[in-house]
């Protein structure tokens, strides 16, 4: 296996007029270093075979394509197939990242991890991979998600590392963001900074790309084993959009594949109060990168609203907003009232317990598999597992335990 | 000529150094702030730098963070904060004013940015692009607007030489690995790279970020063309926001001052 050959971003970080390097001058050089590193080790076969063989024995890869029989009588056309990144060890796609990344820290000689989370799932999956390297590790989290999001505080906390809540702005993910770009800032010399999505100045987001890409590599052949031909289209939620970015890039060349990302639509895109740069928002810059973003008529980032608090982001990946602008994917929204319904049917259905984030590329499902016909093969990217929100989602129906 | 290129061509032929003074317009309002800069120039402050508020300050420490939140919280605009430099231009039209601020709220007002006239604001300061960069691939082209870059304790060699170039105001040497307001200055190492800029550049050098006192002013001065104060002011405003009595802050820029000359 190798890494992705794209042509894009260009030189400068840069997919289309979106991407780019927007960061304070002393994070320059230590942008520098990490792609000089990354293009060194992405075609050294050494990095490559340690990279695959971590996936294969400490992740568990590679995930199943599963049919899912009882959702695809549900909606009576088409073949309903999801792709379990759920069933990854620490039970989301997440580690596939963190595992890439913590080998370029090892190769760097970095001694001190920092991260950003949101629902927690990343934290979670970067505090593994320090643990298991016996590195430092420092997770920066939204003081509103450490609320919603305890059980991941803790299974944190228990994995050595420590967890910094931000009550600066609307202390959720991009306070988290803002928070980690700072400690980098400041700690540049011995620290590495895993972001945990496709966001973020170059080189990240095609770093965590070419990582989380395994996932699409996957399907790929899965497809071709299970069903004979390649899917009619794929789904995935869309937050900074690394599980979306992950399972669609090797499909970019694919013509007959149609890729759709799900956004966070809150209570409504018409509303205004939901998480979707791309249905609802215009080009702006934001955590070192030019992106569709929720702004203000005054470049000011809006609060953003999604019952998913890792979908509850106000950018998204450079690379999704050049793949709408150029018209290779589709890029829609469903509200949290959506997600939740389709939350319960998954659980019930198919005895998988999706999370909030992966509920809402469920949720699509309704209005699409109207559209397509009876032969139609759909690949869902099960994101991750459900666990982490049953006290959401409890609170929500009203329960107390 | 540029009023801030002229400004700190002046004071280098007298062998002075330049006191430039930051604060967040509209904190605690848009009053105060006009008030807070005729305080400034009355205490010896050369150039006065004003913080565009943004809500995703991520060069700023704790205490320009909430200088943000609470401007924002006023509704502060781009557009504002120009009226505002309009009514100090009505009573001052020699102190140099430099806009602070992040490149979304510049490109979000760019028709703004173009429209600044000669009796205006002098210069911009885009904290999040790096140095070699120019703005006017962002659409920034006024002649009447030069602008400033941030070399850093990281920046390499190659790169000094190019930002350098590309700064027409003053290049501002961030003095620490750290966002605004930290501690831990290195005086040796911002000496030796102050040096480094000056065989590249004869724009002036000033050293801002982390200086704290008036000793932190003395010492730092005497590497630069001057030294850009802010945490240690903004605090100030912040603790006298309520009773709007801030002699405190004049006696600190007054003391600045006389130290570093």
């Amino acid at each position: 296996m190798t890494f992705s050959n794209s042509n894009f971003p260009d030189k400068e970080g840069f997919y289309g007029e979106y991407g780019g390097k927007f960061v304070p001058e002393t994070l320059m050089y230590a942008l520098e270093e990490l792609e000089n590193t990354y293009n060194k080790l992405k075609d050294n076969k050494d990095f490559i075979d340690e990279f695959y063989k971590d996936l294969s024995h400490f992740v568990g890869r590679p995930s199943p394509l599963y049919f899912a029989q009882r959702l695809t009588d549900h909606y009576k056309s088409g073949s309903i197939w999801l792709k379990r990144e759920d069933l990854n060890h620490t039970g989301a796609h997440k580690i596939n990242n963190t595992v890439g990344q913590i080998l370029l820290a090892k190769y760097m000689g970095k001694k001190r991890i920092i991260a950003e989370t949101g629902a927690g799932q990343h934290g979670v999956a970067t505090a593994t991979v320090a643990a298991r390297l016996g590195l430092e590790c420092h997770i920066y989290m939204g003081a509103e998600d450490v609320r919603r999001q305890s059980l991941n505080v803790y299974r944190i906390k228990l994995l050595g590392a420590h967890v910094h809540p931000v009550d600066s702005g609307s202390a959720t993910l991009k306070d988290a963001l803002n928070e980690a770009l700072r400690d980098w800032v400041t700690n540049v010399d011995d620290t590495y900074y895993i972001i945990g999505s496709v966001t973020g100045p170059h080189p990240y987001p095609m770093i965590v790309r070419d990582f989380n890409s395994v996932v699409g590599k996957e399907v790929i052949d899965q497809s071709k084993d299970l069903f004979g031909k390649m899917p009619d289209a794929v789904v995935a939620c869309v937050g900074g959009g690394s599980n979306a970015m992950g399972i669609f890039h090797p499909f970019i060349d694919i013509k007959e594949t149609r890729l759709i990302g799900v956004e966070a639509g809150g209570e409504g895109v018409s509303t205004g109060e939901h998480a979707a740069p791309l249905n609802d928002g215009t080009p702006g810059v934001l955590h070192g990168a030019r992106s569709y973003l929720m702004q203000d008529e005054s470049g000011q980032v809006k609060d953003t609203k999604s019952v998913s608090a890792g979908l509850d982001y106000p950018g998204v990946g450079p690379e999704h907003s050049w793949l709408k602008d150029i018209g290779r994917a589709e890029y829609v929204a469903v509200s949290d009232d959506e997600a939740l319904k389709a939350f319960h049917e998954v659980t019930e259905l198919e005895g998988i317990m999706p999370a909030l984030e992966t509920a809402h590329a469920f949720a699509y499902l309704e209005p699409l598999m109207k559209e397509l016909d009876s032969s139609a093969n759909v690949v869902v990217n099960v994101s991750g597992r459900g666990d982490k929100d049953i006290n959401t989602v409890a609170e929500i129906d009203g329960i107390e335990f | 000529m540029n009023r801030l290129t002229s400004k700190l061509q002046n004071l280098k032929e007298s062998n002075k150094k330049a006191l430039v003074a930051y604060l967040v317009a509209g904190d605690p309002d848009l009053d105060t702030t006009l008030d807070l800069m005729h305080l400034f120039v009355d205490s010896g402050v050369d150039v006065i730098e004003i913080g565009v508020p943004f809500t995703d300050p991520i060069a700023e420490g704790p205490t320009i963070q909430k200088a943000h939140d609470r401007a924002l919280k006023n509704n502060i605009s781009l557009k504002m904060i120009l009226e505002l430099v309009d009514k100090f231009r009505e009573t001052n039209t020699e102190t140099p004013i430099v806009l602070m601020g992040y490149l979304n709220t510049f490109i979000s007002h760019i028709d703004l940015v173009q429209s600044i006239g000669e009796n205006s604001a002098d210069s911009i300061l885009v904290v999040d692009v790096p140095g070699e960069l120019n703005l006017q691939t962002y659409g920034i082209t006024n002649p009447n607007i030069n602008t400033i870059s941030l070399i850093s304790p990281t920046t390499k060699d190659d790169r000094v030489e190019s930002i350098a170039k590309n700064s027409t105001g003053f290049i501002y040497y961030v003095t620490l690995r750290g966002v605004t307001g930290s501690s831990n200055l290195n005086i040796e190492e911002i000496k030796t790279n102050i040096q480094k800029i000056q065989q590249y550049s004869d724009a002036p050098t000033m050293a801002g970020f982390g200086i704290k006192s008036v000793e932190d002013a003395a010492t730092l001065a005497a590497c630069s063309d001057g030294v850009v104060v802010g945490s240690s002011i903004v605090q100030m405003i912040a603790d006298s926001s309520q009773s709007k009595e801030f002699d405190r802050i004049g006696k600190y820029l007054r003391e600045m001052k006389t130290a570093i000359s």
